[in-house]
């Protein structure tokens, strides 16, 4: 009787864990992670093989209109969101795909405190880009969707040279911290 | 519709003395909005927790929230976060008076880290209060500046994941509402004041075409020749510039310059700032024609629809529609506003459209034509 009990209980935490453990989480609730410590990567372990970790970074399509994400597997290392931030200057896997920040942008550092990132970038994100409003918004939320897939990212501000910015190419307002961009992913 | 909410709304003030020592909730009732469960657990009543049949009953073991602004779209929202110790039901439901406020129902917990209640920055909400219900139900009560409509606030809940460390949590986005404006429009041109930015300028070319054109210089074409135009049509246009420079100066950061162009609009009463630029992107075949606004009045939206719309008929080209963007201008300026890309200078057979003299004189008329069916539509 008493077993009998527990058999949907029991069901349900396997239900929970098997959930837990599936890789990919819904975007929506990459904001909401909580455990910065534990979780301090988009990375999830590849079963069988520890020493590799699971980045998702976003790029443009190529009529400009969306972000897609590509998942790449790479050496675990301790520094995901630097790497994550390589991976997006980096050229695309799928041909379909475009790469959204300008060549020779270099990350001169990051930083979580309190859930929100600080990146720093070069001037070359300013200076070699290409202009366009659609170019800026596609940068804009590559790099705080990026980002915002580790769990204990839930904001990122953007910095030029140490300093914050209120804009990069004169269209956008990226003054204060920037949450996930959903509607631009493309679904 | 209206006399069904302000019936609830007075039988909730009628009720509401009575709440507090009377017991079940029956200010839940008529509309209250259950929170969507989370697929495992969708199954009837919440399961307890294994070791739950012998411990307290729910309650609330933490608490955070955040401003969040989507970083393309600039939408605000707050997010409350409620950690629960166990699965519970929750529900919303939202009061018109005296003032307007969202009230969230944790059903059979107790209030545990939300006693004392929160307090916000006041954007999205001003603060809530918390108190125990004698049912024994946690009622937290949001005070928020404007009635919410069923679109405007979600009700959630998220499966605790013990391998994570994480509880099962209770989530209320509250998104920011726009304040009613009493802009009282008017249809036609006449007389209205129209504020035109033509985009980029002196040190800042813009974008660069795979010819050599710049956005700059295309951007105050099309702006000249509507000014023309709006002049003829009887409104008073206001330029950011009227030849090439920096609006703010020589040697004008960005951030200058943007400054710069909405200080001009906010110090003049104007019915409508427009925006004007060329886009561009990596790849040659990205192409189109799009509208952005930010609906910081009733108008934003509308104003870019039907410009949108006209520009879209009058170039032909690819409609990449209108959406809402976190731009500068359009978010600093005070007035119904829109930002255009009239067409991708990275586009080949764009640019050398973009640069024909009758093309811009087309883009020209479609921004007076949008604008006049605007003011129509807004006079409503």
């Amino acid at each position: 009787m008493k077993s009998n009990k527990l058999w949907p209980v029991a069901l349900l935490l396997i239900l929970l864990m098997i959930a837990g453990c599936a890789g990919n989480v819904p975007a929506s609730q990459g904001a909401d992670h909580s455990d910065p410590a534990k979780n301090a990567g988009n990375s999830q372990p590849v079963a069988g093989q520890t020493e590799k970790m699971k980045i998702t970074v976003y790029h443009a399509t190529k009529d400009a209109m969306y972000l897609v994400p590509e998942v790449h597997e790479v050496e675990r290392n301790n520094h995901p969101a630097q790497t994550a931030l390589e991976l997006l200057l980096a050229p695309p896997k799928s041909s379909d795909l475009v790469a959204v920040l300008p060549q020779g942008t270099k990350v001169r550092g990051i930083s979580v405190k309190d859930h929100i990132a600080q990146v720093d970038f070069s001037s070359a994100i300013v200076k070699n880009n290409a202009g366009g409003s659609a170019t800026e918004m596609l940068a804009v939320g590559a790099i705080v969707n990026t980002l915002t897939e580790f769990p204990d990212i839930h904001k990122v501000q953007i910095l030029i040279e140490g300093k914050k910015v209120e804009t990069l190419t004169g269209h956008m307002d990226v003054s204060e911290p920037l949450s996930r961009a959903e509607k631009i992913i493309k679904k | 519709m209206r006399r069904t909410v302000f019936g609830i709304v007075l039988l909730t003030l009628m009720l509401l003395p009575q709440v507090v020592v009377a017991g079940p909730s029956p200010i839940i009732a008529p509309d209250a909005k259950p929170a969507l469960q989370a697929p495992a657990l969708k199954t009837g009543t919440p399961p307890a927790n294994v070791d739950a049949a012998v411990s307290s009953p729910p309650e609330i073991t933490g608490v955070r929230y955040a401003n969040h602004m989507d970083a393309v779209s600039g939408i605000s929202r707050l997010r409350i976060v409620l950690e629960v110790s166990q699965p519970v039901k929750a529900e919303a439901m939202v009061i018109g008076a005296p003032s307007p406020k969202l009230v969230i129902t944790l059903i059979g917990t107790a209030v545990g880290k939300l006693d004392g209640g929160l307090s916000f920055d006041g954007t999205i909400a001003e603060q809530a209060s918390a108190y125990m219900t004698s049912g024994g139900d946690t009622r937290m009560v949001i005070d928020v500046p404007l009635m919410l409509e069923e679109q405007d606030y979600r009700l959630f809940t998220l499966p605790g994941d013990a391998k994570a460390n994480r509880p099962f949590r209770v989530v209320v986005d509250i998104n920011r509402k726009v304040p009613v404006f009493d802009y009282k429009f008017t249809p036609g041109i006449k007389n209205k004041v129209i504020v035109l930015d033509p985009g980029h300028g002196g040190s800042d070319p813009g974008a660069i075409g795979p010819n050599r054109s710049q956005e700059k210089t295309i951007t105050l074409a099309v702006a000249l020749k509507t000014k023309t135009l709006l002049e003829k049509a009887g409104a008073k246009v206001i330029m950011t510039r009227q030849d090439d420079r920096d609006v703010f100066g020589p040697g004008a950061t960005a951030a200058d310059e943007l400054k710069a162009r909405t200080t001009i609009a906010n110090n003049r009463k104007a019915d409508a700032f427009i925006s004007i630029h060329i886009d561009a992107f990596r790849d040659p075949a990205a192409g189109g024609t799009s509208t952005y606004f930010y609906q910081k009045t009733p108008y934003d939206s509308m104003l870019a629809q039907n410009l949108q719309a006209s520009l879209q008929r009058a170039s032909g080209l690819r409609d990449r529609g209108i959406n809402s963007a976190n731009f500068y201008v359009i978010k600093r300026t005070i007035m119904p506003a829109a930002l255009l890309e009239l067409g991708f200078i990275t586009n080949p057979n764009e640019e050398k459209l973009l640069n024909t003299p009758e093309f811009q004189q087309r883009m020209a008329q479609a921004i007076v034509q949008g604008l006049d069916c605007f003011f129509t539509q807004a006079a409503r």
